[in-house]
């Protein structure tokens, strides 16, 4: 009997639920979607490589790109926080999956916050780099 | 058992949300004995946490989904003792604020599980339709909906905005007679008393005996909370609490606990918001960690320890953890005998397994 009156009062009333593909629900501006760069001001000081707690990151200074694996980045917010200029944010939108094995690359000739999709480099593949990298104490 | 035919139970089965095996003795429809089989989601969390002290914080988040912000906190409360800092009152109050948020998502998800294996699918989509509430309200606060990852050792890693706490009160106001309504609605609904009284009894010795924690042993009449111990934010000056228990220790005794805490943990965040004031949110620590502790907190399914060694460089020696669901699960082996095959789902369902930080 106590159920009866909510079950009469939810079947009148307008559904919670949301037609997800054609509607979402309101992402809050701090939400911790994914990381993106502002190259041209990047002084090159690695820290958000050294810091990122899962090793997503690889800073290449002679080709001037910050180069993020989506699928091993935890959002955890660490490199903006480490990041000592504030080129470092973090957009609300999440990435999308996808079916290859890609990087994001972002290059000090783009623009601010843009990246481009390049397939994953063979040296980022081998899962022995991040462990020699976990077990040599210097992270 | 010479009469019985031995029914294995999971590790695939409707009723669980993670993997485990009970191998059940049944005589006809009766139970008569159970066993416990482990292992199917090892990972190896233990061996991988005694990595640099700074990164452990967020894989002890990922041990589990549902209380990971407690792994964060009692992670970062141990690291803590072992500096010998004392945090802000702010800081403090802040994590008291989230544990009881993260309290409601896990027990609220708990009941909807209760109400869904028993077939009430009409009061699962009510206490899921709340819960939502609740994780968007955490993810406006911290930026994740499952992971928090608001603490630093010594604090928080950014302080939280007036806006914000009041966010935390408006939602909590609006949500407040949903979770009245939904207490009202399990302490009368007759459905709910049927299926559950009675169901899988935990005697006060049993639970003694199988070391029990959390709403399990609070359903079996043993008032015992960490809470109590003043850790943290509990300790504060305007916060109190009873901690809430029944006597009967059978399966509605363990669902009755969890909603009234649910209601309880608004109270508790209401009275955090009232005594939090402007002031630090982070006090530095320096150097590496040297020494060992141990720290503990109240997680949703009951006391959770974390012991870390260190030895005074970047890579700590060793982290051991105690998760509640280790000692819940296996008092299921002194619920289950007795009770009709039917009901091995609920009894189960009914201490909140949690298989992620049993094998971790």
């Amino acid at each position: 009997m106590s159920m009866l009156t909510s079950t009469l009062k939810n079947l009148f009333s307008r559904p919670d639920t949301i037609r997800y593909p054609k509607e979402s629900t309101e992402i809050p501006t701090t939400n911790r979607g994914r990381v993106v760069w502002d190259m041209q001001r990047c002084i090159w000081c690695r820290l958000c490589e050294r810091n990122c707690p899962t090793k997503a990151i690889v800073t290449d200074k002679e080709r001037k790109t910050q180069t993020i694996t989506r699928v091993r980045c935890i959002a955890c917010r660490t490199c903006v926080d480490v990041c000592p200029v504030n080129i470092i944010k973090m957009e609300s939108v999440y990435s999308q999956p996808g079916p290859e094995r890609e990087v994001h690359v972002y290059g000090a000739d783009m623009a601010p916050f843009e990246y481009r999709v390049e397939s994953m480099p063979p040296s980022l593949r081998d899962a022995s780099r991040l462990r020699k990298r976990d077990n040599d104490g210097t992270a | 058992m010479p009469n019985g035919f031995i029914v294995p139970y999971g590790p695939q089965h409707a009723a669980f949300l993670e993997p485990f095996n009970l191998r059940l003795t049944v005589e006809e429809e009766v139970v008569v004995g159970a066993e416990l089989n482990f292992g199917y989601n090892h990972r190896g969390m233990e061996h991988a946490l005694a990595q640099d002290y700074k990164r452990t914080q967020f894989l002890a988040e990922r041990v589990c989904g549902i209380c990971s912000y407690h792994h964060a906190s009692v992670y970062c409360q141990t690291m803590e003792t072992m500096y010998g800092v004392t945090i802000s009152n702010r800081a403090n109050l802040v994590r008291l604020i989230m544990m009881e948020c993260q309290r409601l998502t896990s027990h609220l998800l708990a009941l909807g599980h209760i109400a869904e294996t028993i077939g009430y699918e009409n009061l699962f989509m009510q206490f899921f339709r709340e819960r939502e509430g609740v994780m968007q309200l955490v993810n406006r606060i911290s930026g994740g909906r499952v992971h928090y990852s608001m603490n630093a050792i010594g604090g928080l890693r950014k302080d939280v905005t007036y806006e914000q706490l009041m966010d935390v009160e408006a939602t909590l106001d609006r949500l407040e007679p949903k979770f009245l309504e939904l207490q009202r609605i399990v302490r009368k609904d007759i459905t709910l008393r049927r299926r559950l009284r009675g169901v899988g009894l935990l005697t006060k010795k049993d639970a003694v005996d199988w070391c029990t924690v959390g709403p399990t042993s609070r359903g079996s009449g043993l008032p015992h909370d960490v809470r109590l111990t003043s850790y943290g934010g509990y300790g504060l000056e305007g916060i109190k609490f009873r901690p809430i228990y029944y006597e009967e220790g059978d399966c509605y005794a363990r669902t009755m606990v969890r909603m009234d805490e649910v209601v309880q943990a608004v109270d508790l965040i209401r009275q955090a918001l009232g005594q939090i004031r402007d002031g630090p949110y982070q006090v530095p620590v320096k150097g590496n960690p040297n020494g060992e502790a141990y720290g503990r907190v109240e997680a949703p399914r009951g006391e959770l320890l974390y012991y870390v060694r260190a030895n005074g460089t970047t890579m700590l020696d060793r982290i051991k953890l105690r998760t509640p669901a280790l000692v819940n699960i296996p008092a299921l082996t002194a619920m289950v005998p007795g009770c009709r095959f039917a009901d091995v789902a609920v009894i189960t369902v009914s201490v909140d397994p949690c298989v992620c930080c049993t094998d971790r």
